[in-house]
């Protein structure tokens, strides 16, 4: 029958021949259609659209001997985002490609390794991050169970509320879209998800039912940081972040530390225009939002973030400048990011070490570091901080997402040793040969890692010619590395203990708690000192950061200026 | 006893499997892989396959997110 409707179709011809049907003839009809390229009605587009790209725009349509491919309404539907995944698998070439955007050198090698993204999108997301269903808000759940999400200013890193700002809550109260957000034209991870219908009850827009476009991990994460455990002040507060044209993690790190100040009396409602601080205190929180979108009141002075508060309370407030220094989290003017390193060297040094500042591009080194034990030694942890950097850095350089690398894993990867697996190589390579088909050449791990050195050592030499990019620049607020406060201290007291004893060297015996924290300071910072004097010479760097004129001759990068700028910090 | 990531101490008990072990770490994450004295335990034999007294067993995560 199908020999008879479509005889010149190749791959129906073969089928026919293994059935042993090679007489077209005999099964002609009204219905045949001597198209060599004719559709068969298989359905592999229609599947391509549902399970890849969620899109479900191709269906058949009619009964019978009327069924028939067809978009809605049998016309051309805007929604179709043009990610040919249905001409990729279509067997017949019924469906064909006729643009290729940007002229790839290679189309079909772009979309023989995409192709593959696609198929682990649809078949494995669902046991592993769930980045479809709830985008990145799973995190909160991980770094909740392994004691990594950032509580009350990052003095812990989990809290029985968690769960309120999870992803199970998120999705059964908010999300309410589940489709490709745009962000990346064919993605069929489709991470974003948005909230309709959200009605404000704040601010400018309060009592207007709006959209929101979130919120993913960062987000939530800095409703735990500022102790704010309610979904609703979470997606409220996302949507005024998103409206003002406000980093939700900056304002977030921001007002924890205004918090845990507040809380300890360095300021009062005095400073904060009435405002009652304690951490959890969501309306305050968006009252100060809304303040520094009006450019009026206490919000003002949040919006200059936690370097300035800091000099500003010691010295207008006579704030004790130690304390102020350990607890207030940023690097090179920047607030940390949404995890909470204090169990991890190489993530403390990664934050640190960041040319930009304490952002997440490296967050997954705590895994490495802290849960999996992997890059034990001062050298590993610097091979690490060499090689993750320089990799999240080509993302950046390509103007590519990094999500596709690590939040979804193909089945190889269960197979290979942890040294292998953390690095993901089935993607590293889908990335190289995505690199390749665009631009004809060919990409190896050696040649990214000099591609990304360039920029990285460049970048580094600029932070110089500012006067910055020393060691000094890279040093941490003390609450990255341990604890500060005799309560956060005691409430991990069997943890930090056991590493006093095992590691430090040091009897915790009958020590007073301050005692401990002392010894513990102590050790920790040694610790990380010796990573970063290891990180450094692993990037060839000198002692006090700055890249060496030799490594920089090495990427090619020795202009006569560029040297200039650091010649006098060579050793 | 039995060691995990060449650091963590967990008591052995009689009929162990992985996933009991996996219990007792509350590591439910979902990219795991474990291997037990170096050799990599299949997925699927996690509920059945049983943890020797004094194995070192390496349980590695691989995180996603950031």
């Amino acid at each position: 029958m199908y020999l008879g409707r479509w005889p010149n179709v190749p791959l129906i011809r073969e089928i026919a021949q293994i059935c042993g049907a090679t007489d077209a003839q005999k099964y002609r009809s009204d219905l045949t259609d001597e198209n060599p390229r004719a559709c068969v009605l298989c359905g592999r587009c229609v599947r391509a659209c549902d399970e890849f790209i969620m899109e479900r725009i191709l269906d058949f349509a009619g009964r019978g001997t009327m069924r028939h491919l067809t978009m809605p309404f049998g016309e051309v539907d805007p929604h179709c985002i043009g990610c040919t995944s249905c001409a990729y698998v279509c067997p017949t070439g019924a469906i064909r490609i006729v643009d290729d955007l940007n002229h790839p050198a290679d189309p079909r090698m772009i979309r023989d390794y995409g192709m593959r993204i696609n198929a682990e999108m649809a078949t494995l997301d669902k046991n592993q991050c769930r980045m479809r269903e709830v985008g990145t808000a799973n995190i909160v759940d991980v770094m909740d169970a392994y004691d990594l999400l950032p509580v009350h200013n990052y003095k812990f890193g989990s809290h029985p509320d968690a769960k309120k700002i999870g992803s199970a809550e998120l999705k059964a109260r908010f999300f309410t879209q589940n489709h490709p957000d745009g962000c990346w034209k064919g993605c069929s991870m489709a991470c974003a998800k948005a909230v309709d219908g959200f009605e404000l009850r704040t601010g400018p827009y309060k009592g207007q039912k709006v959209v929101v476009d979130g919120p993913e991990y960062e987000t939530a994460a800095a409703g735990a940081n500022m102790g704010c455990f309610d979904p609703d002040f979470v997606v409220e507060w996302n949507f005024y972040c998103d409206t003002y044209g406000i980093d939700t993690i900056s304002f977030g790190t921001c007002m924890a530390f205004v918090m845990e100040c507040f809380e300890n009396g360095i300021i009062t409602t005095e400073h904060t225009g009435g405002k009652v601080l304690h951490f959890g205190a969501k309306d305050a929180v968006l009252e100060c939002i809304h303040e520094m979108a009006a450019g009026e009141g206490f919000g003002v002075d949040v919006g200059q973030g936690i370097r300035w508060l800091k000099e500003k309370w010691i010295r207008e407030y006579g704030a004790d400048p130690q304390f102020l220094r350990d607890i207030g989290m940023e690097v090179k003017g920047l607030e940390y990011s949404e995890y909470m390193c204090k169990e991890s060297l190489a993530q403390q040094a990664g934050y640190t070490m960041a040319v930009k500042g304490p952002q997440h591009d490296e967050a997954w080194l705590i895994f490495m570091d802290m849960v999996n034990n992997q890059i034990p030694t001062f050298e590993d942890k610097a091979y690490a901080l060499y090689y993750y950097p320089l990799w999240r850095t080509w993302f950046g350089l390509h103007g590519l997402c990094k999500l596709i690398w690590n939040d979804i894993v193909p089945m190889s990867n269960k197979t290979l040793p942890p040294q292998q697996a953390a690095k993901v190589p089935e993607h590293v390579e889908d990335f190289f040969k995505f690199y390749e088909g665009m631009t004809g050449k060919p990409l190896d791990e050696e040649g990214m890692l000099a591609q990304s050195a360039r920029v990285h050592n460049l970048q580094r030499v600029m932070a110089r010619m500012f006067g910055n990019g020393t060691r000094t620049d890279d040093m941490p607020p003390f609450r990255a590395v341990g604890p500060v406060t005799a309560e956060e201290y005691e409430s991990r007291a069997e943890r930090y203990d056991r590493q006093l004893k095992e590691l430090a060297g040091f009897d915790p015996e009958g020590k007073s708690t301050a005692e401990k924290m002392a010894a513990l300071r102590a050790y920790r910072m040694e610790q990380y000192n010796r990573v970063v004097d290891a990180a450094y010479d692993r990037r060839g760097w000198t002692r006090n950061g700055v890249p060496k004129i030799e490594r920089l001759r090495e990427l090619g990068i020795d202009l006569p200026r560029i040297v200039e700028i650091v010649r006098n910090d060579q050793e | 006893m039995i060691t995990v990531n060449d650091r963590d101490r967990i008591e052995w008990r009689e009929g162990m499997t992985v996933q009991d072990l996996l219990d007792a770490m509350r590591y439910d994450y979902a990219l795991i892989t474990v291997t037990i004295e170096g050799a990599l335990v299949p997925e699927d034999e996690y509920d059945i396959r049983a943890v020797p007294d004094g194995s070192r067993v390496g349980v590695f995560h691989l995180a996603h997110g950031g």
